[in-house]
């Protein structure tokens, strides 16, 4: 102990307390305790709650069993087979394993014809599609991608202000202010990038600007989803 | 000009700051004390006044604290995890502030809302809320995730996964984290760490300012719409940056490095290229600058 004047750590009253300092400190901590009446009162306060300290939970099940179980419990509510058991699972444990059917993929076939037949049909779409179709192989994958980001956080966003309105009224009003001050910033650059994009509607830049809006928007709900 | 000198002034004071909260807090009651398991979780709820949160080698709980008259210490303790909050005798009133201090064991998991009250941490692992408080953490820790509406967030942590929001306040990044996404809305972001190694740094209408050199492979992302991002960088620094923005300036001081070909976007390469960064504003400026 570097100063017997200082007083005891947290770590020294609570080992002291449950019986746990090694002996060599043992005899420092003793002499404060001697002479310092603050420490010795709250050790023996935390002395007083050890048998609720002694109280241990130990793991119902070890660890290395959980993933049979947890695979069990996945199997009985399958749709797809999750495949291999991992090497650890006892083979008397591991669930049987289901011969594999070509069936599954009968549904995904159609859904895969459909979709082709409808991009690779002429002549039936209109001439917003025939634009889009162009944009998309002008500006690449990426284009793509963050335009479907921001219709996901848009549509996250939307789900999220109609929660808000119920919940706006557990919100304090310093929340609340706060809030809609930030909402109205978040929207005001959403407001100006629209405008942008109707004007550049291929740039890439200005679509993943958009995204990044839309997500500071959804993350500034999902706080104050929080704050209520 | 003078803004942006102090910022970078403020960023080297920032880098070599104390954590001035991070010392033990003074004695206060026991509250609870329970032996737990090194892995249990606790929930704390602390309106206003200030949480303490200090991981240690023990398998053992303990919140020391000092609560208002007017409110009262609920604690229930389960198999593995803890739930405890700070609530108002009397329903609706504005809470008054109290102190908690509270000891986990390093392995745990620890949840804190607050509404004013600040939260600071040293080793702690897990999710911290707060409406208008103040976030500080720092040590080593497995993940942490800070949010705060409208307060500061001050992260000096070692720490493989950060995630750290704030609408208005400050937030400051230090320490060791890799895999980071921080955002403001309004709020100055402020990197000084040069260990990140997935970045996203984001804000609506505050500026963003990193200083360091990117690790070699490191993927930092940053986007604007009406801030401004300064990138202070030493002469050591390699990486490929893409900067664009639609109708902000973008600035290069960096000796040795041609002006931009295009108004408003730039690609320079420095070093050997090793780290990639993209940075993209509306109408903010984007500055590359010598550390």
């Amino acid at each position: 102990m570097s100063s017997l004047k200082a007083h005891l750590s947290e770590e020294d009253r609570h080992r002291i307390a449950d019986g746990t300092m090694d002996e060599e400190r043992r005899a420092v901590i003793d002499a404060h305790l001697a002479s310092c009446w603050n420490c010795k009162s709250d050790v023996a306060h935390l002395t007083k709650a050890v048998p609720s300290l002694r109280h241990v939970s130990e793991p119902t099940a070890p660890l290395d069993d959980l993933w049979t179980e947890i695979h069990e419990r996945i199997e009985q509510g399958k749709i797809v087979s999750l495949g291999k058991e991992p090497p650890e699972a006892t083979p008397a444990a591991a669930p049987q394993k289901k011969k594999f059917s070509w069936l599954w993929l009968a549904p995904i076939g159609v859904a895969a014809g459909v979709v082709i037949a409808l991009f690779a049909l002429p002549g039936k779409r209109g001439a917003e599609d025939r634009q889009a179709s162009s944009m998309v192989a002008d500006t690449g994958a990426t284009l793509v991608s963050v335009v479907d980001s921001s219709y996901a956080y848009e549509r996250e966003a939307q789900v999220l202000l109609d929660k808000l309105e119920l919940q706006r009224a557990l919100l304090r009003p310093e929340a609340a202010q706060a809030l809609d001050r930030d909402l109205h910033v978040v929207d005001v650059a959403i407001a100006e990038l629209k405008d942008a994009v109707a004007r550049d509607p291929a740039n890439p830049a200005l679509r993943q600007l958009l995204a990044a809006s839309y997500r500071q928007k959804v993350d500034l709900l999902k706080r104050a989803s929080n704050a209520s | 000009m003078v803004r942006n000198i102090l910022k970078v002034a403020f960023l080297v004071l920032a880098l070599s700051a104390p954590i001035v909260g991070a010392q033990i807090p003074p004695d206060m009651p026991v509250l609870a004390a329970r032996r737990v398991s090194p892995t249990f979780a606790i929930t704390l709820w602390n309106p206003a006044g200030h949480v303490r949160l200090i991981a240690w080698d023990l398998d053992s709980l303990v919140i020391r604290g000092r609560v208002d008259a007017s409110q009262k210490f609920m604690f229930g303790a389960g198999e593995n995890g803890v739930k405890s909050a700070i609530e108002g005798r009397v329903v609706g009133a504005e809470p008054k502030p109290s102190e908690l201090a509270v000891w986990v064991p390093r392995r745990s998991r620890v949840t804190v809302r607050t509404e004013s009250a600040d939260i600071e941490g040293v080793d702690v692992t897990g999710s911290f809320y707060t409406v208008s408080g103040a976030i500080r953490m720092s040590g080593s820790a497995t993940s942490v995730e800070a949010e705060s509406m409208k307060g500061n967030l001050d992260l000096n942590a070692n720490v493989p996964w950060l995630r750290a929001k704030t609408g208005e306040g400050h937030l400051l990044l230090r320490g060791r984290p890799q895999d980071v996404d921080a955002s403001t809305i309004t709020g100055t972001l402020d990197i000084a760490t040069a260990t990140i190694m997935r970045g996203q740094f984001t804000s609506v209408s505050g500026d963003i300012h990193y200083a360091g050199a990117p690790p070699s492979g490191a993927i930092l992302e940053f986007s604007n719409h009406g801030g401004g991002v300064d990138l202070l960088l030493p002469a050591t620094a390699s990486g490929v940056f893409a900067l664009s923005s639609i109708s902000g300036i973008i600035e290069n001081s960096l000796p040795g490095v041609r002006p931009a070909a295009a108004p408003r976007a730039m690609r320079v390469t420095l070093g050997r290229g090793d780290a990639s960064i993209t940075v993209r504003t509306f109408k903010g400026a984007i500055r590359l600058r010598p550390q």
